[in-house]
């Protein structure tokens, strides 16, 4: 019953004209920033090697396709979520809204059979998006601005060989997306908590610049600060340690996960309890 | 016989003046070392800076007597600004004078130590003391001080006791704070601002390994 009840999901979903227009929303989001980030990054690189130009030459070129992405990634992060947050609380938002949950009922539909439904619809949609968003980016980037090595500053100056830099974007492409499933699970669950769709955008508003504001925030507990979610969110960051910690960021990704587990089961615990007739 | 004795003080005024103008194992190594025209060498760096994080880098370095060192490379390659002209070339361009500071040992090595001073304005160094390997007839160290670029520091190991250009070289430099864009920085960046302040100056090293030379 799952499978027929997902395709049916993933049909409606990619029926709706607001999910092109989402897709269409973040590729625009995608050129603006690239197209800002090459204008931007020569400015970047004077001002990163402004003091090492007293000391050395440089033979290469670091304005490439990596440095950009990264920049994009910097960006990204921050503007993606809650276009795939508007699009995945929908999914239940405005089954309430048209009082179509209850057709749906009136079928040999469980309640947990249809909201997991929603939930893996929301992760199909956001790994679909993140997935097309990758391959356009790195398509763009590198064709246009070439491959080369990458230069970040977190705390010190990283230089990344080019073969390593792709890798390591690609890994933190990777941590980034689970941060979006996170943040579209936490909107589905909102969304059955609310019910109405402009409540939950607001709501999902709320939770990401909370989210956003509590990444900066020092609370003074050392190390147990990064067992909190909207720490965790930024993990993909880690990729650029010069010296990789892969356990640690498997354990916070991985963490993460249960982050994300745990909101879609409060969702499905709310959702039985609610009264849909 | 007061005119005798000036005279007698000026000449010893200027052979002591003479004496000191050229080092004679200093000229030695400065004939060795003009008679390379040009050479090419395969480069491996290595940089050791504060704050800085890089990994080894491999480019090909092509001197040619009166012409800038070339630097080829397919990786993008940080090169120290000075302490690649292992010909000396720059120092030995424009008019100078030496001066012998003794014998010392360097590097478990006895070194006569021989300051260098420029006596054209041109000269973009200040002062210059080297270390010299008499025996061999090279380079062993040198310590230099331009007028705009600082001082640097190079300490040069051979592969065997006939070359003249060094296979391995460690060049010391003085390196201003890092000034980092905020906007550039990740989220969740810890600053070590403590560390960051005591940081004005400090000193940056290049080891450089040298390789495959063709020598004409």
């Amino acid at each position: 019953m799952m499978l027929p009840l997902l395709k049916a999901e993933l049909f409606k979903l990619f029926n709706e004209s607001k999910t092109w227009y989402a897709i269409g929303a973040v590729l625009l989001i995608e050129l603006i920033i690239l197209f800002a980030a090459y204008y931007q990054g020569t400015t970047i690189l004077d001002l990163l090697l402004d003091n090492l130009k007293q000391s050395f030459y440089f033979e290469g070129n670091l304005l490439n396709g990596n440095l950009l992405i990264y920049i994009i990634l910097n960006s990204l992060w921050f503007n993606l979520p809650l276009i795939l947050m508007i699009v995945s609380s929908a999914l239940i938002t405005e089954e309430y809204k048209n009082g179509t949950l209850k057709t749906i009922m009136l079928q040999a539909v469980s309640k947990w059979q249809l909201i997991t439904a929603k939930y893996l619809t929301s992760l199909i949609f956001t790994l679909t998006v993140l997935l097309l968003l990758m391959s356009t980016t790195f398509a763009l980037a590198y064709s246009i601005f070439g491959n080369g090595d990458l230069v970040v500053y977190l705390g010190t100056l990283n230089f990344f060989p080019s073969e390593e830099a792709f890798k390591r974007i690609c890994f933190a492409f990777g941590s980034g997306t689970l941060s979006m499933i996170f943040f579209t699970t936490v909107s589905v669950t909102l969304g059955i908590l609310l019910k109405d769709p402009a409540k939950t955008w607001i709501a999902s508003a709320f939770f990401l610049i909370l989210s956003s504001l509590l990444l900066k925030a020092d609370f003074g507990l050392g190390q147990m600060e990064r067992y909190f979610f909207p720490k965790l969110t930024n993990s993909w960051q880690r990729f650029f340690d010069y010296q990789l910690n892969f356990p640690s960021i498997l354990f916070d990704n991985l963490l993460l996960i249960v982050y994300t587990g745990v909101a879609a089961v409060i969702g499905v615990y709310l959702f039985k309890k609610q009264d849909i007739g | 016989m007061i005119r005798l004795l000036c005279f007698f003080v000026w000449m010893l005024y200027f052979t002591g003046t003479l004496a000191q103008e050229m080092d004679a194992d200093l000229m030695r190594i400065k004939n060795r070392m003009d008679a390379i025209v040009q050479f090419s060498a395969d480069l491996q760096l290595d940089l050791e800076a504060p704050f800085i994080n890089m990994p080894t880098k491999l480019a090909s370095m092509h001197y040619k007597k009166g012409k800038d060192t070339k630097f080829s490379s397919n990786d993008f390659v940080v090169l120290p600004k000075r302490g690649l002209d292992f010909a000396f070339s720059e120092l030995f361009e424009h008019p100078f004078i030496t001066v012998n500071r003794g014998i010392e040992i360097k590097n478990n090595k006895e070194v006569k130590v021989v300051n260098v001073i420029p006596t054209d304005d041109r000269s973009d160094m200040a002062v210059a003391t080297l270390y010299l390997d008499v025996k061999n007839e090279r380079i062993a160290a040198s310590e230099i001080t331009t007028k705009k670029n600082g001082t640097y520091e190079l300490l040069m190991e051979y592969e065997n006791k006939h070359s003249i250009l060094p296979s391995y070289v460690e060049v010391f430099f003085a390196m201003e704070k890092l000034k980092i864009p905020l906007n550039f920085m990740g989220n969740d960046t810890q600053i070590d601002r403590k560390t960051m302040r005591n940081m004005d100056t400090k000193t940056g090293k290049v080891i450089l390994q040298i390789s495959n030379y063709i020598i004409n």
